[in-house]
């Protein structure tokens, strides 16, 4: 996956300012940075959503923007912060996005139940989407995003809100993907995690792509992903404490 | 109220400056001033649209105001004035379904974290609600009303209690009535009732047109004498009533009628407390009502119907866009009201003897507008959708599959409407001609439908009671009007096929031609709008979706 140049602004603000990536094939890849860096920004312009202002993606050897019928076949997406069809139960729902995806029906209905088995979800099945809680949501997005086997998986924070188990089997469940040649993308907070699960690291802060590489070379020196984060964002030196010194201690 | 949901919020005693003693119905006030100002500052559009209204609203105001003084002395003036507060009323009962923007400034749920008692919190927001345009006009329709039919010291006494008691009965029968529709349609069963307060609607409005009806034959003021002579017992309606009867020197009857408006104040008060602590308190209902397995497994299984639908994209989203019909409370509510209108304006028109068969295309009129902004009703959901189209022809099978699921409940029920009116009016003649014309509408409208769709879509909040966000308030209404003016164009031939078939000597045998030729039209049409759509649709899938994403 090459990303050339990718730039977007929302008004006055620049969320992404002119990103240089390549990713190889086959790799786990954590997308990393604090709260407002662009990740989100970023991850819905590669796979489509959001039009970019300037620049360009390749995934697998397609443009995004000039040949998207042969790139979103490959790719599988769950966003952030956009719905999904709530009134329709988890197993509808999965119903409808295969077959969306123009895979057959039969094969859907048997992959949906094994999705849903694998994801502790089969209980809910026919309960409708809206009354599902965020954790569940997350589940059946992945689920959906699963479906039609994609090469490419793009994750934005696939584990917030997750229960430790389903965690576990969503992490199984992508490591034998990613071992059988596909590739992950996925953004997160959790560092540990992203220091576990990934060998490869982007770390964003203000748009732009401050280290990118193997695991290895992103952490460098520093004892911990976690550090070497830190360092990059430059927020090494801030520390809460000196201020807010009324909060706690039972007064007003 | 007995339980107060936030008290034990506060573990330190509620000294000097504890919320208790805070002066919240200034600071309420302020906040709503705030952010009608920054509203008004984020966009030049909205400050355009929020000027020219004022001084429209102001002008009209004072029109009325001096209109109501030059009818001081008129034998009529009390049944005009009670008539007109009670159209107010009636506003300011429905406003807020229609145009929620009136009053978005304050929403109250936003308020839930704070240690706020409900009295309190009710008084401070229905102070906040005085301020704006509305309140503004009402005081002074009010005061123009108690001048025209106040005579005396004690009549004009009378009027200003008559005043305030009016305007804060309008306030807070809108604020009652938002934060109950907020509720029903927030909470899963009040689905059902959505649909319910689209029937309303639809009468509702039925009924004013028979009643303006009524007063254009009558040619006088007369017939409103006994409509008034109701209407001055129901509040609003009943504070002007109540300077009447002291003008008249009836007492008594002021005093009713007062006590009534105080009364009717009271209870509006009380209710939108209650619903406003229950929005407060439990404001997501609608997971508890965990869905019954068995039953859904039966839905959810593609059996019966489904079954018939083609396989691919098309009878997938065929059923799925049923599925939302029936269940998501915006388009099951919005379908109700459509096909409530679209019976009843030709049903009522025919059996008031006012009718003609042409009112059945009504039924495919009021239905087609279900075409328009389709990619709205899919919310931001609608990047699932995005993610599958990656040519013209996914959109088009996509769209087609809209189309057909509009068109599986649509075609019936025109057909059903358009025999029903005929048959009431015993017009058999008409009927090959009327059907040919509404299915030429029809497909005008989807076709328009879908392009528009593609063109102007826009947000339709989910939460709340909003159909438009303020900032696509000009999009929606190019999409939709814009879309019927030209909906209505291209069925012009079909129209002017059927006055060229009416005039024309002989022309009436020929007239059952309409039918197969206004059948072939439409569908025409339709095949032609959904094609031109496709190609935009597939290439301007991000557009889309960030316009359906504001919601
Ligand atoms: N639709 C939008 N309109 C205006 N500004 C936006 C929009 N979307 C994102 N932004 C801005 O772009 C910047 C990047 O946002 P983005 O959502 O990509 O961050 P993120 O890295 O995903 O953050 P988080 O970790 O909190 O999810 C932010 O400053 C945000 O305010
Ligand atoms: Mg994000």
């Amino acid at each position: 996956m090459r990303v050339h140049g990718l730039w977007k602004r929302f008004g006055e603000q620049i969320a992404v300012s002119g990103i240089d990536l390549v990713l190889p094939a086959g790799r786990f890849v954590g997308l990393v940075g604090p709260n407002g860096a662009g990740k989100t920004t970023t991850l819905s312009m590669i796979t489509g959503l959001l039009r970019p202002d300037q620049g360009t993606v390749e995934i697998a050897g397609h443009d995004v923007w000039r040949d998207p019928a042969a790139v979103k076949a490959r790719i599988g997406v769950l966003p952030e912060g956009l719905r999904l069809f709530e009134r329709l139960s988890g197993r509808e729902l999965l119903s409808y996005t295969g077959r969306l995806r123009g895979v057959p029906g039969a094969e859907v209905d048997k992959r949906a139940t094994q999705l849903l088995d694998v994801l502790d979800l089969a209980g809910a099945q026919h309960k409708l989407v809206v009354d599902y809680s965020t954790g569940m949501r997350k589940k059946i997005g992945l689920a959906a995003a699963l479906l039609h086997n994609p090469e490419v998986l793009f994750l934005d924070e696939p584990f917030e809100g997750v229960d430790p188990v389903s965690a576990q089997t969503i992490r199984g469940v992508l490591e034998r993907y990613t071992a059988s040649g596909a590739t992950v993308v996925f953004s997160s907070h959790v560092m540990e995690l992203v220091e576990s699960l990934c060998d490869w690291v982007a770390v964003m802060a203000a748009g732009r792509i401050r280290a990118d590489g193997p695991l290895a070379e992103v952490r460098g020196e520093a004892p911990s992903l976690q550090e070497a984060f830190l360092q990059l964002v430059g927020a090494g030196g801030r520390s809460a404490g000196t201020d807010l010194d009324w909060l706690g201690g039972g007064g007003r | 109220m007995t339980t107060v949901p936030t008290t034990d919020v506060p573990a330190a005693p509620a000294g000097p400056g504890g919320p208790g003693t805070v002066r919240l119905t200034p600071l309420v006030v302020r906040l709503k001033l705030s952010l009608l100002r920054n509203g008004l500052r984020q966009s030049a559009g909205r400050r355009a649209v929020y000027l020219t209204s004022l001084v429209l609203v102001s002008l009209f105001a004072v029109l009325q105001l001096l209109g109501l003084i030059a009818l001081r002395g008129n034998a009529h003036a009390d049944s005009v004035t009670v008539l007109l507060l009670a159209l107010m009323g009636l506003g300011w009962a429905v406003m807020p379904l229609f145009f929620p923007g009136g009053d978005e400034t304050l929403d109250p749920t936003r308020l839930v974290m704070l240690p706020l008692r409900p009295r309190p919190l009710v008084r401070a927001l229905l102070a906040a609600s005085l301020v704006g345009i509305g309140p503004l006009f009402t005081l002074c329709l009010l005061v123009g009303s108690v001048i025209s039919v106040a005579h005396g010291a004690a009549a004009f006494a009378v009027g200003v209690l008559a005043v305030v008691l009016g305007l804060l009965v309008c306030v807070a029968l809108a604020r009652a009535v938002a934060a109950a529709n907020t509720r029903l349609l927030t909470s899963r069963k009040g689905r059902d009732l959505a649909v319910l307060s689209g029937l309303v609607i639809a009468v509702g409005a039925q009924f004013v047109n028979f009643g303006a009806q009524r007063l254009g034959a009558a040619g006088g003021l007369d017939p409103l004498d006994p409509v008034a002579a109701v209407l001055r017992w129901v509040p609003p309606a009943a504070a002007i009533g109540a300077v009447d009867a002291v003008s008249e020197g009836s007492y008594g009857r002021a005093a009713a009628q007062l006590l009534l408006s105080a009364a009717a104040l009271a209870g509006l008060l009380a209710l939108w407390t209650r619903t406003l602590t229950r929005l407060m308190t439990a404001p997501d209902a609608s997971t508890l009502n965990a869905a019954e397995p068995a039953a859904r497994e039966k839905a959810g299984r593609a059996g019966g119907p489904a079954r018939l639908l083609p396989a691919g994209r098309i009878g997938t989203v065929v059923e799925r866009s049923l599925r939302y019909v029936w269940r998501d409370p915006k388009t099951k509510s919005a379908w109700a009201t459509s096909l409530a209108i679209g019976v009843i304006v030709p049903v009522f028109n025919a059996l008031q003897g006012t009718g003609s068969v042409y009112f059945a295309c009504f039924a495919s009129g009021m239905l087609g507008i279900q075409m328009y902004n389709q990619f709205g009703q899919d919310t931001s959901a609608f990047w699932t959708v995005a993610m599958t189209i990656s040519s013209p022809r996914d959109a088009l099978a996509e769209l087609r599959g809209r189309a057909l699921a509009l068109l599986l409940i649509t075609l019936p029920y025109a057909t059903l409407v358009t025999v029903l009116t005929t048959a009431l009016l015993g017009a058999w003649a008409k009927l090959p001609e009327v059907l040919g014309l509404s299915f030429a509408l029809l497909g005008a409208m989807l076709a328009t439908g879908a392009w528009s769709s593609a063109r102007f879509p826009y947000s339709i909040p989910q939460e709340g009671y909003k159909n438009v966000v303020p900032a696509q308030v000009g999009v929606a209404w190019i999409s939709i009007f814009g879309g019927m003016i030209a909906a209505a164009l291209l069925s012009a031939p079909a129209i002017a096929a059927a006055i060229w078939l009416n005039v024309s000597a002989g022309g009436e045998d020929r007239a059952w031609l309409l039918l197969p030729a206004g059948a072939a039209y439409g569908a025409a049409l339709t095949v032609l709008g959904l094609r031109l759509a496709a190609p935009r649709t597939a290439a301007r899938l991000p557009e889309i979706l960030l316009a359906v994403s504001k919601g």
